[in-house]
């Protein structure tokens, strides 16, 4: 009886999880599991969990050593994102190893990972898969002598206060973060031939990553701005991974701490970081900068139906609709880049799409004097917004033998010249035959 | 009648010049070249009309042909059978004619025995077959 009883609440829970989850026409997540190094994280970093339930997640606190976690059952995956802030465990509980975590990604999911000075070779290869190499020393934390919040630093300089962001309104937002952002943590490299991973918070010119308590024998490895604080990935998935070498930039205690910088006149009454850490997470949890392109159209101009061949020097017109996820719906997007090729093997025709304010992209150009199988390919990758990459083929065929130009202009004096000795021939016969 | 071409074209060029009045230099061969021409004249005035005519319709159709080739040689040949046709309906036609003018040629003793209407006859067909291919060939 337990047992049949047990079933059908799974089923039914699994049917309400299935409504509350991330679909295509709704690219929010939605439930979220929390992996904690240790319960009271719940309390001291409650203001950004009150911010994710505020919005609408389904916030899933558990131990990270929890034996009974799980990120799938039965194929199917029980949360849309995760976020791991143990940033010390040597191994997570339950069926999570790091294999499961990065298939997790790898199928579309996003994830938060956050380190600090007490991060496990775990967690640093965890994000070394993604892109994200941290500081190998593991007794270094970054410190920077002249940015950093002297109103409550321990006397090390690794409480930076920095500004240094990435200029970018879909990742931060549309407004700016006027004061400073409390770090204390470890610091981070992304490879500059990786076009995936962004670094959206570094350190300023003056920081370097060292060990605080011995004495610096040779120059720093990682010194200035090629220190990342805080790096996103946008995977080619458009899975959305946040990597922040800090936990405590997410804490209370600095969400709500006033700062001023050292040498500096300005006080600010709190901190930057609550809505560093929200606009974030907005952008990572896929409420924003979110694109869809739907009904991809072609046609002759003049005609209305999609052909199913062009031929060659024929006018078509070209139209695209795309969409940008608000959150809550899907808004027109308004960009004056977008570009559509008319590619065989190499671009013949590239043009700018024309929008009209409602998400209609559209263009009009010429087949080119060239037959063969072409594609329409949109390919759209912007800074902090999903990739759009859509193709369509179609074939061009060469002229049939009665579309070409019946009389060609070049060949009117020979038409003259073969008909002039015509009628030269004519009147020539009638002048020998009627002259005397 | 045979036109006695004699050979003073063929002269050497003597070294004696004489400067004559008008200060144009004055050679052996110049004089040579304008009694051939006077010559030539008069020969040919001496001539049927009828084959005059004849000449007339050659020379029409050969300077046609050049303009064709000329207008080639600026513009390039692109519609190639339109001017391969168009210059050979005046090469054909002159072709023709020429064949017309010896065999209606009183004083060409081969076709004596040849009516003049035959050959007549003969130049229009040949000038209607000519010109139908002429025809499908301009295209």
């Amino acid at each position: 009886m337990a047992g049949a009883e047990a079933i059908v609440a799974a089923v039914v829970a699994s049917l309400i999880l299935s409504c509350a989850a991330f679909t295509e026409e709704n690219p929010t997540d939605r439930r979220v599991l929390v992996l904690l190094e240790d319960l009271a994280i719940e309390s001291t970093h409650s203001l950004f969990f009150k911010s994710l339930s505020d919005r609408g997640y389904e916030l899933d606190l558990k131990l990270s050593t929890d034996p009974k976690l799980a990120l799938q059952r039965y194929g199917e995956y029980l949360y849309d994102a995760l976020v791991i802030f143990s940033p010390s465990v040597e191994k997570l509980g339950g069926s999570l190893t790091s294999e499961a975590v990065l298939d997790f990604v790898d199928s579309g999911h996003d994830l938060i990972l956050a380190a600090n000075s007490t991060t496990s070779q775990f967690i640093r290869n965890l994000a070394a898969e993604c892109g994200v190499e941290f500081e190998e020393d593991f007794d270094s934390v970054v410190i920077d002598h002249l940015s950093f919040d002297d109103a409550r630093d321990a006397k090390d300089h690794s409480l930076l206060a920095t500004k240094s962001l990435i200029k970018s309104k879909v990742i931060l937002g549309a407004k700016e973060i006027q004061a400073p952002i409390l770090y204390r943590g470890i610091g981070h490299v992304v490879s500059p031939a990786n076009s995936l991973a962004i670094k959206v918070l570094t350190a300023s010119s003056s920081a370097y990553s060292a060990n605080p308590n011995a004495v610096l024998a040779s120059p720093p490895a990682l010194t200035g701005t090629s220190i990342g604080l805080v790096s996103v990935v946008q995977a080619r998935n458009n899975a959305r991974i946040l990597i922040s070498g800090s936990l405590d930039m997410f804490s209370d205690n600095f969400i709500n701490s006033p700062v001023r910088i050292t040498g500096s006149t300005e006080r600010f009454d709190k901190s930057g970081n609550q809505e560093f850490v929200d606009e974030l997470s907005k952008w990572v949890f896929h409420e924003r900068g979110h694109l869809k392109a739907v009904n991809l159209q072609h046609h002759k101009v003049g005609e209305s139906g999609e052909p199913s061949m062009y031929r060659i020097t024929d006018h078509l017109e070209f139209s695209l609709e795309i969409y940008e996820w608000t959150g809550k719906n899907w808004q027109p997007y308004q960009a004056d880049d977008v570009q559509v090729e008319f590619y065989m093997m190499s671009p013949y025709v590239l043009k700018t799409l024309n929008h009209n304010g409602k998400g209609k992209y559209e263009t009009s150009f010429q087949v080119p004097d060239v037959y063969g199988v072409f594609q329409f390919k949109v390919d759209y990758k912007r800074l902090g917004y999903t990739t759009l990459d859509l193709s369509k083929q179609i074939p061009v065929r060469p002229s049939r033998h009665n579309e070409y130009e019946r009389f060609i202009k070049a060949a009117y004096p020979y038409y003259g010249g073969a008909f002039s000795m015509m009628a030269g021939f004519f009147v020539f016969g009638i002048a020998f035959l009627y002259h005397k | 009648m045979r036109l006695r071409i004699c050979c003073p074209a063929i002269l050497s060029f003597s070294s004696k010049t004489q400067i004559f009045a008008l200060g144009l230099p004055r050679t052996l061969a110049m004089d040579d070249a304008r009694a051939l021409v006077t010559s030539l004249r008069s020969a040919y005035t001496a001539t049927p009309t009828k084959l005059k005519l004849i000449d007339l319709y050659v020379a029409y159709a050969v300077i046609t042909a050049i303009v064709q080739t000329l207008f080639m040689a600026v513009v390039g040949s692109f519609p190639f059978n339109a001017f391969l046709s168009g210059v050979l309906s005046c090469v054909g036609t002159a072709v023709l004619a020429v064949c017309l003018r010896m065999q209606v040629n009183k004083a060409n003793k081969e076709f004596k025995d040849l009516p003049p209407e035959r050959a007549f006859a003969d130049f229009v067909l040949c000038n209607l077959v000519l010109h139908l291919v002429i025809m499908n060939f301009l295209g």
